[in-house]
């Protein structure tokens, strides 16, 4: 597999994998951060969904339940 | 079991999940893991994971800073520099509504954790019971978490099984 520039050569999979975790919880925590300050700037779910690559319904049925004060639209 | 027991274990049960959910989404994750579980078993109100944890030594309070450095570090090994404190947790937010969700491995020690409280008398489900089950992973992030702590995961289940009268 040709190598990703800039990303760590895998050979050490415990460690590579344990670094996969970490940055999927990190991306977690951005996208949630990101979607509730879009919301607060007036977006819609048609927009967010269309920046995250994934359709409003998604957007909206994955992201409203965790807010503590959904926003419907 | 007697309905007294039952009523008692169900309410351990919504406890350790309940708070296990609140861990994950403060931590900004999606669902709960063993490393939740584990936190969520150290408050429950028997204190049998905090004694297990003080038999051998660790200090039960760290666990959290533990798993935090142990996300930190693996970033840190991979070449993704970051601050110590990475992003805050972001929000506050709620558990979405409906069945409990968690990893498979969460549900493994779950499931586990309350077969072992099957075997004990009364067969409550104790929090001790969640430290032994979570003793048995072999790897992901609580174990990466416990081995940060210095702990030995044989000795912790051996001590968590002796806090509920369990061979080990």
């Amino acid at each position: 597999m040709k190598e990703l520039k800039g990303i760590p050569a895998p050979d050490d999979p415990e460690a590579a994998l344990a670094a996969v975790v970490a940055l999927r919880r990190r991306a977690t925590q951005l996208e949630l951060a990101a979607v509730i300050e879009a919301v607060r700037q007036g977006w819609t779910w048609a927009q967010i969904g269309e920046a995250l690559g994934i359709s409003a319904q998604a957007a909206h049925k994955k992201f409203t339940p965790q807010l503590r004060e959904p926003q419907g639209r | 079991m007697g309905l007294l027991n039952a009523v008692k274990d169900l309410r351990t049960v919504r406890q350790l999940l309940t708070k296990a959910e609140a861990e994950a989404l403060r931590a900004g994750e999606e669902l709960p893991g063993p490393e939740h579980l584990l936190l969520s078993a150290l408050e429950l109100p028997d204190g049998s994971a905090v004694r297990a944890f003080e038999r051998v030594g660790a200090d039960p309070s760290a666990l959290r800073k533990a798993i935090e450095s142990a996300h930190h570090g693996a970033l840190a090994a991979a070449g993704f520099a970051e601050d110590e404190g990475g992003l805050e947790a972001p929000v506050e937010r709620r558990p979405a509504p409906g069945v409990f969700r968690s990893t498979p491995q969460a549900q493994q020690v779950f499931q586990q954790a309350v077969a072992l409280s099957k075997s004990t008398r009364p067969s409550l489900l104790r929090s001790a019971h969640v430290v032994a089950a979570t003793c048995t992973l072999e790897r992901g992030t609580v174990v990466r978490a416990l081995t940060a702590l210095g702990v030995d995961r044989a000795r912790l289940k051996a001590a968590a099984c002796a806090e509920v009268g369990i061979p080990g």
